[in-house]
């Protein structure tokens, strides 16, 4: 359903993103652009910006067809799949030449009954490519027919001279394609590589979760000629704008100040937007106060529509109620415990077999849910931790999740850029002063944290070997705890390669380096370090006890 | 945290030179400091006091440069002594477990009399 978007005046803050998309056929002819690959969290816009990308490029005239495909609702068995996405694309092809936006969504429509359309609108050269298909469908050539479905947009540019804008759409699932049953044939993702390489029909490619998406991209012939773009949540400003403007279609007002929490809550997330003015409109109040957003809120998280969502994410690898159960505690202890525990332990603590907890493990990783940054799915973890593990009432929960609403209202969150310059790290230092001086944090600890952040810079500094000399910095304080993010481009690490050597055995090498990570391991109660997307990301969490706020 | 630029002065008190780092001891002015205290070695004192009362900030590479200047004066049959570390800093020592390597003093007046009295 490409061309349900939102109207364009009230899609928000994605100007360029939406306008270097809109130019990708261009730029990719003249070889200034590679396909794309859209990145970002869940429900942060992909889809929508994927659908104002059609419309646009549906309605401007430029001689560029969009082709919008989502592998979400497709069937996965390959020879449907190949039938559906050559028809789709051949439906939307005659749309654009016909300038019909109804046979974009026509399912109704069979290859059959579109040998007319695509001949009333002048397109019998599509009639080859159709046979060409026909023939393997007949043949029972599986590989030929997906090839040629594949490729009919390359096919179709190099007839028809127009060239075609291919956006796929939760490509995650295209792993699941299969011949008879799921897991039969894999590694049919990589047949896109032919018409991937077309500079007629550049491809804009997206999906969730982020780390499946960029790990199908790792093989190489997909990984060539592709870019990255990362879409960023909205900032707060327009978060509201947002928000505000779907509460106003509804006739219904909110003040920015009653909103606040609810906005910190859901981290510039566009989904999680909707959802609330939706659950908005069903309380049938005309004026929105933040009582009322909270228990919006909180049957959102329970049993509305964000609730449904992340049941699916969940219901997709999760077919057993004790798979649930211990992929609930998993993430509880994730939640609540500070640092990170070995796989041993953790099924000493939680009291779960290995292999159960190894198969939770993985899914976790999988869905791209191990580590995340997101109060609103922390919530509905909660949420149902409660009703499955601990049995407690509908009302109970409610209560609970209400009591949370509102926490991340007194939440600050700060962004900066520092050059990889010498002692460029001081000026983080007095960033995080200032941020640790508006919430009143006692000196002593602010002092520790600042050298923690210190030493993380000095070793992006130090190690990254990149070319873009930038640390990318994202502080996050609240009451309970403050949170940096220190994000370097080039050389990736991971925390068990920094090896801890005893003190003797640094005393006696040449140089008597190697302190940074031990210092900042006993400073903070969590280090974690990552990779994201083509930069190391290091997470420096400092829980803040009530004797280290000053009164 | 204010942090000025990085300077190191010294002055002489009998046989015992008093180092005064001022500013963010890091990679740069480490050299400096182990420089200066270097000076003094070669001139034949043995007895170096470091005074950090001016010192903002003192990272991990800077924490390394002062284990150079005390395996080098340990060498030379001498004697490293701090004082006036801010709380943090000596923390920092206790952190990494680099207490027991170091002798440490509140103040100029303690670590002198210690020395003197090491001397006896």
């Amino acid at each position: 359903m490409p061309l349900t978007g939102l109207p364009a005046k009230d899609y928000l803050n994605r100007e360029d993103d939406l306008s270097y998309l809109r130019r990708l056929a261009d730029m990719r002819q003249d070889s200034l652009a590679a396909n794309v690959l859209l990145l970002g969290t869940r429900g942060i816009g992909k889809t929508e910006l994927l659908k104002q990308v059609f419309r646009e490029v549906f309605w401007e005239g430029r001689e560029v067809v969009p082709f919008y495909y989502s592998f979400k609702t497709a069937a996965l068995k390959s020879s449907t799949f190949a039938r559906d996405y050559f028809t789709r694309f051949l439906k939307q092809y005659a749309a654009y030449v016909k300038k019909e936006p109804l046979l974009v969504d026509d399912a109704g429509m069979s290859l059959t009954r579109l040998m007319p359309v695509l001949s009333s609108a002048g397109l019998d050269w599509m009639l080859d490519i159709v046979d060409a298909f026909q023939e393997h469908a007949v043949s029972g050539d599986l590989y030929g027919q997906i090839l040629a479905a594949i490729s009919a947009p390359a096919a179709a540019a190099k007839r028809g001279g127009r060239r075609i804008l291919v956006m796929l759409d939760d490509f995650t699932a295209s792993e699941d394609l299969h011949e008879a049953r799921r897991g039969d044939a894999p590694g049919l993702a990589s047949l896109f590589e032919e018409s991937m390489k077309n500079s007629l029909c550049p491809h804009i490619i997206t999906g969730s979760p982020t780390a499946r998406l960029e790990g199908i991209f790792s093989d190489p012939s997909l990984r060539k000629d592709t870019e990255r773009m990362q879409l960023l949540p909205l900032p707060e400003d327009t978060s509201f704008s947002f928000f505000d403007s779907l509460l106003r279609k509804m006739h219904i007002t909110c003040d920015m100040r009653e909103a606040i929490g609810l906005i910190r809550t859901v981290r510039g997330n566009p989904l999680y937007l909707k959802n609330m003015a939706k659950a908005a409109w069903k309380t049938k109040k005309k004026e929105l106060r933040e009582k009322d957003l909270a228990e919006c809120y909180c049957h959102e998280i329970l049993d509305g529509e964000i609730s449904f969502y992340w049941s699916s994410v969940l219901s997709e690898r999760i077919r057993t109620k004790n798979l649930l159960r211990t992929l609930l505690r998993l993430l509880m202890r994730q939640m609540t415990k500070e640092g990170a525990d070995d796989e041993a332990r953790l099924s000493q603590v939680l009291g779960i077999r290995d292999a159960e907890l190894g198969q939770a493990m993985e899914i976790l990783d999988g869905n791209g849910l191990g580590r995340h940054d997101d109060p609103v799915f922390e919530d509905f973890v909660r949420a149902l931790y409660m009703r499955e593990i601990e049995g407690r009432s509908a009302g109970e929960i409610r209560e609970r999740i209400g009591e949370r609403f509102g926490t991340q209202r007194d939440s600050s969150r700060f962004e900066m850029v520092i050059p990889m310059t010498d002692q460029a790290e001081l000026v983080a230092a007095r960033a995080v002063e200032q941020i640790g001086k508006n919430i009143n944090l006692e000196p002593d600890l602010l002092n520790y944290i600042q050298l923690a952040l210190v030493e993380t810079c000095i070793n992006a500094i130090e190690h990254s070997g990149s070319y873009e000399k930038k640390i990318y910095l994202n502080f996050l304080s609240t009451p309970e705890q403050i949170e940096i993010t220190i994000e370097s481009p080039g050389r990736s690490f991971s925390l068990d390669s920094l090896r801890e050597s005893p003190v003797e055995e640094k005393l006696a090498s040449g140089r008597k380096r190697g302190w940074g990570f031990t210092l900042i391991r006993k400073i903070m109660d969590d280090v974690r370090v990552e990779r994201v997307n083509d930069r190391t990301r290091v997470t420096l969490v400092k829980k803040i006890r009530n004797k280290e706020a000053l009164k | 945290m204010t942090t000025s630029p990085f300077q190191v002065t010294s002055r002489l008190v009998k046989d015992v030179a008093i180092v005064y780092p001022r500013g963010y001891l890091n990679n740069l002015s480490g050299e400096y400091l182990v420089n200066e205290c270097g000076r003094h070695a070669q001139a034949g004192l043995k007895k170096i006091v470091v005074n950090f009362h001016e010192t903002d900030l003192i990272n991990s590479i800077g924490i390394s440069f002062l284990l150079n200047v005390m395996e080098d004066l340990q060498t030379a049959g001498g004697t490293l002594c701090f004082t006036e570390m801010k709380k943090v800093h000596l923390d920092t020592f206790e952190m990494l477990g680099l207490t027991k390597y170091f002798l440490f003093f509140p103040d100029e007046e303690a670590a002198l009399t210690a020395l003197d009295a090491r001397k006896r």
